[in-house]
């Protein structure tokens, strides 16, 4: 393990957490995690974050009053043909 | 992860009525085959009538209101113009269903249609600064390689995440730009791929890609910022 596995593993980090690394390489980013304390807490806390992320930009429900006005979208512009 | 299947690609003239509200014909093949067959039966929109789309749109396009006006009230910042962002995406998405093609992401063709309205009027209403060219890859990368040494978040300082109320997190989120703020959305929380949020978003992948790193990167420091400001970063600091 050299500092240049480090630097490959951090540079795609974002890249396999989004499952956009093609799977040869994401086993071999795997092998360098199991490997490297460093790297292996840096993608925990990295998983960590985004779920953070996730919670508190899920939380919103759609008020009632927008849930009318939606309805209305199509209510109102289409003739009804029964 | 995401295997995209080959969806049938409808070559139809498009030539009713919607097609002056502008196209929104966008083929993104789904990522999720649960959500084509959710439909029932593949429809054709050549043949179907006005009240039979009417009852299509309305089963299958109102379901993703509360995670469009999660996306919109990000974009906006601002509930009152959330509300208008999505009732137009839905006035402009129903105009045009008929260009949608069937069994394609339905989603994700929505979320065009909500992220063009958003360009189109309300960025341009509130003036922000657009910080999209030059995006290059280089930077992050580097930023990123030398990341085991910085002074960012470290796995000691979870236990600072956790304790960080939901409001310290949107509004980092709501401190990026739209352009950022909007591809860490797609991403994180809406799961999007990368090749989608392209779609959405109207980039090419590598924009992309500069957009989910540098806004992250972003978000992170400013997390950071805020557990040293707030004393959270201590392992057993006394709790309030």
């Amino acid at each position: 393990m050299t500092d240049r596995d480090c630097a490959l593993a951090l540079q795609r980090l974002y890249e396999f957490l989004d499952h956009e690394v093609a799977d040869a390489d994401a086993d071999a980013i795997r092998e360098h995690l199991d490997a490297c304390e460093p790297c292996f807490d840096a993608y925990g806390l990295e998983e960590h974050i985004r779920s953070m992320v996730k919670r508190c930009c899920t939380a919103e429900r759609a008020p009632e009053t927008l849930r009318v006005r939606v309805t209305r979208v199509t209510t109102t512009v289409v003739v009804r043909e029964l | 992860m995401s295997t995209f299947g080959s969806a049938p690609v409808l070559d139809r003239p498009a030539t009713r009525l919607g097609d002056r509200l502008g196209s929104y014909l966008m083929i993104i093949p789904t990522a999720d085959k649960a959500l084509a067959a959710e439909g029932g039966d593949v429809v054709d929109p050549a043949t179907e009538t006005d009240a039979e789309r009417t009852a299509r749109f309305e089963r299958d396009a109102m379901v993703f209101l509360d995670q469009l006006y999660g996306a919109a009230l990000r974009m906006t910042r601002n509930p009152s113009d959330a509300e208008d962002l999505v009732q137009d995406t839905y006035v402009k998405a129903f105009a045009s269903f008929h260009q949608f093609t069937p069994g394609t992401n339905l989603k994700a063709w929505l979320y065009r249609i909500l992220t063009n309205s958003f360009i189109n009027t309300y960025r341009k209403k509130q003036r922000q600064p657009q910080i999209s060219g030059g995006d290059q890859i280089e930077d992050w990368q580097l930023a990123r390689s030398e990341a085991h040494a910085s002074d960012g978040l470290r796995i000691a300082e979870m236990e600072a995440l956790d304790r960080m109320p939901d409001s310290a997190v949107t509004e980092a989120m709501n401190a990026l730009s739209a352009d950022f703020r909007l591809a860490v959305y797609l991403a994180d929380v809406e799961g999007f791929s990368y090749k989608e949020i392209a779609e959405i978003m109207g980039t090419p992948i590598g924009t992309v890609m500069s957009r989910l790193n540098r806004g992250r990167n972003q978000l992170r420091a400013a997390l950071s910022d805020y557990a040293r400001e707030h004393g959270l970063g201590s392992r057993g600091a006394s709790d309030d």
